[in-house]
């Protein structure tokens, strides 16, 4: 995908126009060239600065969950623990079920990637290259879709859910129980797809040549065949891209999982935290700890597959 | 990539523009494939997102609390939202927030952008770091905040008793509780806001940079002659989607201040969750999140024309 490419392009240019325009070594070249170098300086110090800030709390974070509460209730604070205390991490694991919480995070990240990734990607493909009928309808619902903020659905998904009929003890019409309340539904099913998924997949399929499709119509094939054989395997960076968007989004999610679910065995690890902290609010340590545990795998995520989750996010954008 | 942008950009802006013509085709069957594949989405997309838009619609204008059926009780709950002093401390606060995570935080990502896109060797990494508090959760963030913040063993106290600075209940105090908040959700919102300034400057012509020095133009200079006006459409794109970020403040809210102390960091979203699911008024709750998005329409709209004003 060249998408990815100019990003990255400009890290690996040599530095292009400032060293090319120095070559002949006459005398104010050579003050240009110091002046140039001060600013640059003052730039990487000021960057350097700004990049810190930006990094210090996420340090913060892990040295803290290293201290022990004796060194957490010392002012001023000290900065490296003085002594390493890792067994915060199997206690902290032991005061709240954090394993438990992160499983379940994970086990509703992955479903809504799947679903996401089958579902959107359908959808996206047959906007973009299928004509039928009712398409630009369609695609323009979509798109007014993007727009609506959380808290202008929210509170009938809670009603949809809690009214589920035949679901949860309630009957046929949603009345005398508790739906998918507290269930692994509520918490899976309605998070599934995202309006910005299938425009992003729209916009990929959209990018590709036409041609594909009529040679392999031209071997007999069919509409589906074409998209999951064809033009699918063609945008594997977009794939990425949107499982990586989709599985973070709902990795990081808190109110939805907040409000549908009060059971312990269901919380997620952002909940789970919250909860924490309101009943244990004094054990930094711990909370650290915890806070560590479910910050870790994004920011491994995100260093590892940096290219995909920039490219979704200059595309996407929307949180 | 310079096209898919654009083209996201172009869409969004202008809800609905088709940017090209899918390649129409006159099969046997008319794409009826095309329908099947996106009936799921349809379906799903219909009874998540269509349906309650217009059930928070219809709703905003009924007493409801869930156990009884809905009352129509026509605009009362809309009076009720426009003398109630919680709800308009809570729009005032949804717009100071506002102001200093977008267009201030803007400002700001629009200069490391410009820095970032200088030839420096440690440019990579610096992006990374800037970037980084995105793509971590609020409520962790907020965790990490509620412990800096900390008025006896807190990072920040600590740091300004080492210049001499008297420390703060940062939370506590009404005075200092929204701007503790405002700054958390501007470190972590600068990132994305930088992002789509890089991309954007990829496609700004260095050419116009090359005959600006020419005519002996400063750095300052150029910056706002073609920077700022290059930048234009993505000014655009980061606004949008930045304010609509920005109305939708919570996660960080719930933990740090619950919308205290008396008030001072309640949000529009905080106010309708407790409605919601604290009051369980959920006719009022509606009513709440269909001002929001209102104003949140208006707010997009006057962006709109402050960005784009002279192009029309």
């Amino acid at each position: 995908m060249t998408a990815n490419d100019l990003l990255t392009a400009r890290d690996a240019a040599p530095d292009g126009p400032a060293s090319g325009a120095t070559a002949p070594p006459a005398s104010p070249s050579t003050r240009a060239r110091r002046k140039k170098w001060k600013g640059r300086l003052v730039l990487n110090i000021a960057l350097s600065i700004g990049a810190l800030t930006m990094i210090l709390p996420f340090v913060w974070m892990v040295l803290t969950s290293l201290k022990s509460p004796a060194e957490l209730a010392e002012f001023p604070p000290t900065f490296l623990p003085k002594v390493w205390e890792w067994s915060n991490y199997p206690e902290a694991l032991r005061a709240a079920p954090f394993a438990l919480y992160f499983r379940n995070s994970f086990i509703i990240s992955a479903s809504h990637t799947i679903i996401t990734l089958v579902f959107a990607s359908m959808a996206g493909y047959a906007l973009a290259r299928i004509n039928f009928k009712g398409r630009e309808f369609i695609f323009l619902g979509f798109v007014a879709m993007l727009m609506i903020p959380t808290y202008t659905k929210i509170v009938p998904q809670f009603l949809l859910v809690k009214f589920m009929p035949l679901f949860g003890g309630n009957d046929i019409l949603g009345q005398g129980g508790f739906g998918w309340l507290n269930s692994w539904w509520a918490l899976i099913i309605p998070g599934g797809l995202s309006a910005t998924a299938i425009f992003l997949f729209r916009q990929f399929y959209l990018s590709l040549p036409r041609e594909l499709e009529e040679a392999a119509r031209l071997d007999g094939l069919g509409d589906f065949r074409i998209y999951a054989q064809i033009y699918t395997p063609l945008i594997k960076p977009a794939l990425a891209t949107v499982a990586l968007l989709t599985f973070q989004e709902s990795w990081n999610n808190f109110l939805w999982p907040l409000l549908v679910t009060t059971r312990d065995d269901l919380r997620v690890i952002q909940v789970g935290l919250a909860v924490f902290q309101q009943l244990d609010g004094t054990a930094w340590q711990y909370l650290m700890a915890g806070t560590t545990m479910a910050t870790v795998p994004m920011v491994l995520l995100f260093l590892f597959c940096q290219k995909y989750f920039i490219q979704g996010f200059t595309n996407a954008g929307i949180k | 990539m310079t096209q898919l942008d654009n083209r996201a950009t172009e869409v969004v802006a202008v809800a609905g523009r088709q940017p090209r013509k899918p390649p129409v085709r006159r099969g046997r069957n008319k794409g009826r494939m095309g329908l099947i594949m996106v009936a799921p989405a349809v379906l799903h997309i219909g009874l998540w997102t269509a349906i309650p838009v217009l059930a928070t619609l219809a709703l905003s204008f009924t007493d409801y609390d869930i156990f009884d059926l809905p009352a129509w009780i026509g605009i009362e709950n809309y009076v009720e939202i426009f003398s109630d002093p919680v709800f308009r401390q809570a729009t005032w606060n949804t717009l100071v927030y506002t102001f200093w995570t977008v267009p201030a935080s803007m400002a700001i990502a629009m200069i490391i952008a410009v820095a970032l896109n200088q030839n420096l060797k440690l440019r990579t990494w610096f992006r990374t770091a800037f970037f980084l508090p995105q793509v971590t959760a609020t409520v962790a963030i907020a965790m990490v905040w509620l412990w800096i913040y900390n008025p006896q063993q807190g990072l920040l106290n600590a740091a300004l008793s080492i210049v001499g600075i008297p420390g703060q209940a940062w939370l506590a105090d009404p005075a200092w509780s929204l701007p503790a908040v405002i700054l958390v959700g501007a470190w972590q919102g600068i990132g994305i806001k930088m992002l789509i300034y890089i991309a954007a400057l990829q496609n700004v012509d260095e050419s116009l940079y090359e005959a600006a020095s020419v005519d002996g133009a400063s750095t300052i200079r150029k910056f706002f002659a073609i920077t700022v006006p290059m930048l234009k459409p993505a000014t655009f794109f980061v606004l949008i989607i930045s304010i609509i970020g920005a109305f939708q403040v919570f996660d960080q809210i719930y933990v740090l201040t619950d919308g205290g102390p008396a008030n001072a960091t309640t949000m529009m979203t905080y106010e309708v969750y407790r409605s919601a699911f604290q009051n369980f008024e959920m006719g009022m709750a509606s009513a709440q999140s269909v001002v929001l998005f209102v104003l949140l329409l208006a707010m997009t709209l006057i962006g709109r024309r402050v960005t784009k004003g002279d192009d029309e």
